[in-house]
């Protein structure tokens, strides 16, 4: 299977500790050395030149590599080749390592597969709802829905996402799977204003019925009247 | 004996309710004794806590935090800096660290002595209530001492904590432990084998680990089913990998497990809280952090035992010094979910008695 090369093509635009970037030059002091080791993978927004970075640290960081990320790092690989091997190379729009937590991002239409796939199969059993979140991105045009997921048996933990078009916002429910993420979609769908299809009792949970508008969009500002 | 005939009818609990433990309400349909189906409507003291905190910086939103779950509002500090810290890679100064495990494993008894109180006072026993709250109210008086504030600490800091234990404050609290031992055993034996209150709790609200785990119910209401899972141990955060101390987990599954684990919880409290005080050392409390706090880019998640369970944030930053998106998972809204699954098919007489061994506080439920 070819997924070595693919993936190394979907990761390399995220800096790792080796790469220490020039542009995040420390502007304050630094918070400790070890802050160097770990760099965020995943970056919703460009990040600005200001974010802090030891300076003293750079040099430091780069020989040892750090086993708890390549330990990450193979986990990932697993999954998105057994994924892949399931559902085709169509489904993942992005696979990364957030930190060390492996990361895909998975097409919309196939939300729900995905997951029955991982909560189901006997090798992997993600059983565990660990929190389920939405995000607004009004500049990039969607909203993003993510379930970290937990197996219990084996000791595995995943992050999902999919991402809806903020003026058609549909995810597919995944209340059928987990019993433990019935009012977490409420929520989001109160907020944030995603229509989970197929859910089995989808109404506003925090703000009253007759409630107008999403307060968590960005567009929605607490100011105003 | 003759079919009786009997007429459906709904019955509206809360949301202004002293059973319900806040503003909760139950739309409970009853077919004469027997619950057949339960709505839970929350959102009564929904305050956008998630909202408020795209526009704080990130030391500005503990104090919020105090007023999630504001019966154990040290463990929610915690949560925040924990997770700010560990997306910033902030290092904590050892005093610090003891001094969060202290006032945050006394505000678990704290939680937990006025869930017994409570419960207890939901099923009729008036003299356990005023008994616990004698207790809570020694280590309210601690945390005013330590923090300026009985409920609402605002104490830690991302880096460390506001300020150092007053001089003999670890020595006060050193010696009310042991009184603290005899108390809890004196009301574990005043309460728990009395026959009134097992026939009441014992194999009421049963489920089992599996249920749990797909309702992804975290803390005392998944431990009750056996299942051993407590992040201290699971996901070690701060210092707890030094501490020797139990998981207690349950059998049945039912009211009473979850009951008596508050008990034991309490114990082991105190038992970490007797390390800690041991081996504090001396030393700054608050860590080298900038003055501003940027947290890099990137999407983070880190989660604490609180009382009631799995206490996590989740963060979305894009480098500055406010948060893009800030996700509570609050243990009580996701325990409570499986409340209707609970009340069917049982007694209406044991409808309180299930809601107040999940244990919430609407503070929390509605963030």
């Amino acid at each position: 299977m070819t997924d070595e090369n693919k993936n190394v093509d979907l990761t390399n635009n995220q800096p790792t500790s080796e790469e220490a970037d020039p542009k995040k030059q420390a502007s304050e002091k630094p918070v400790s050395p070890a802050a160097s080791e770990q760099t965020p993978v995943v970056k919703p927004a460009a990040a600005k030149p200001t974010v802090e970075k030891p300076a003293a640290a750079k040099e430091a960081a780069p020989q040892k590599p750090d086993p708890k990320k390549e330990a990450a790092q193979k986990e990932l690989d697993r999954f998105r080749q057994q994924i892949v091997a399931k559902f085709g190379e169509s489904v993942l729009e992005e696979a990364v390592l957030a930190k060390y937590q492996p990361t895909f991002v998975i097409k919309r239409e196939d939300w729900r597969n995905v997951i029955e796939y991982l909560r189901f199969d006997e090798s992997l059993l993600f059983d565990y709802p660990e929190v389920m979140a939405g995000t607004d991105y009004p500049d990039k045009g969607y909203i993003e829905v993510v379930l970290y997921l937990y197996s219990m048996k084996h000791g595995y933990f995943v992050t999902l996402k999919t991402r809806a078009p903020r003026d058609n916002a549909e995810v597919p429910s995944v209340t059928p799977i987990y019993g433990g993420v019935n009012w977490e979609e409420r929520e989001i769908y109160d907020l944030l204003g995603v229509t989970f299809t197929d859910h089995p009792d989808l109404r506003r949970i925090m703000m009253p019925e007759d409630y107008e508008g999403y307060p968590l969009r960005k567009d929605f500002s607490v100011w105003k009247e | 004996m003759a079919e009786i005939r009997t007429e459906e009818m709904l019955l509206n609990v809360g949301p202004q309710h002293p059973s319900t433990h806040g503003v909760f309400r139950v739309v409970v349909k009853i077919d004469g004794e027997m619950i057949t189906d339960a709505t839970p409507v929350i959102g009564y003291l929904h305050r956008g806590t998630e909202k408020l905190a795209e526009d704080l910086q990130y030391p500005q939103i503990i104090p919020y935090f105090d007023r999630l779950d504001y019966l154990a509002a040290m463990l929610n500090n915690h949560a925040i800096v924990n997770s700010v810290e560990q997306a910033m890679d902030v290092q904590v100064p050892e005093r610090a660290e003891y001094l969060r495990i202290i006032v945050g494993e006394m505000n678990r008894v704290a939680s937990h002595l006025l869930f017994l109180g409570a419960y207890l006072l939901d099923l009729g026993a008036m003299s356990p209530f005023l008994y616990a709250f004698q207790e809570r109210e020694t280590i309210c008086q601690m945390f005013n001492e330590i923090s300026g504030a009985r409920l609402t600490y605002n104490y830690m800091r991302i880096g460390g904590v506001k300020w150092d234990a007053p001089v003999g404050w670890l020595n006060n609290l050193k010696a009310y432990l042991p009184r603290l031992r005899e108390k809890m055993k004196m009301y574990n034996d005043l309460v728990t084998g009395n026959e009134i209150f097992l026939s009441r709790v014992k194999g009421i609200g049963v489920y089992d680990s599996e249920t749990a785990i797909n309702y992804g119910l975290s803390g005392i209401n998944l431990r009750c089913t056996g299942f051993k899972w407590d992040l201290r141990r699971n996901k070690p955060y701060s210092i707890y990998d030094r501490f020797d101390f139990e998981i207690p987990v349950g059998q049945n599954g039912d009211c009473f497990d979850r009951f008596y684990l508050h008990v034991l919880e309490i114990e082991q409290s105190i038992r970490i809280v007797e390390q800690a005080l041991e081996q504090i050392p001396e030393g700054p409390i608050l860590g080298k952090v900038p003055k501003i706090l940027r947290v890099p880019a990137g999407e983070y998640y880190a989660a604490v035992e609180g009382a009631k369970g799995e206490l996590g944030v989740y963060i979305v930053s894009d480098g500055k010094d406010k948060p893009y998106r800030l996700k509570i998972k609050r243990p009580s809204f996701v325990n409570l979910q499986i409340l209707p699954s609970l009340l069917k098919g049982q007694n209406m007489a044991n409808f309180i008695a299930i809601l107040g061994a999940v244990d919430i506080v609407l503070g929390e439920v509605d963030a």
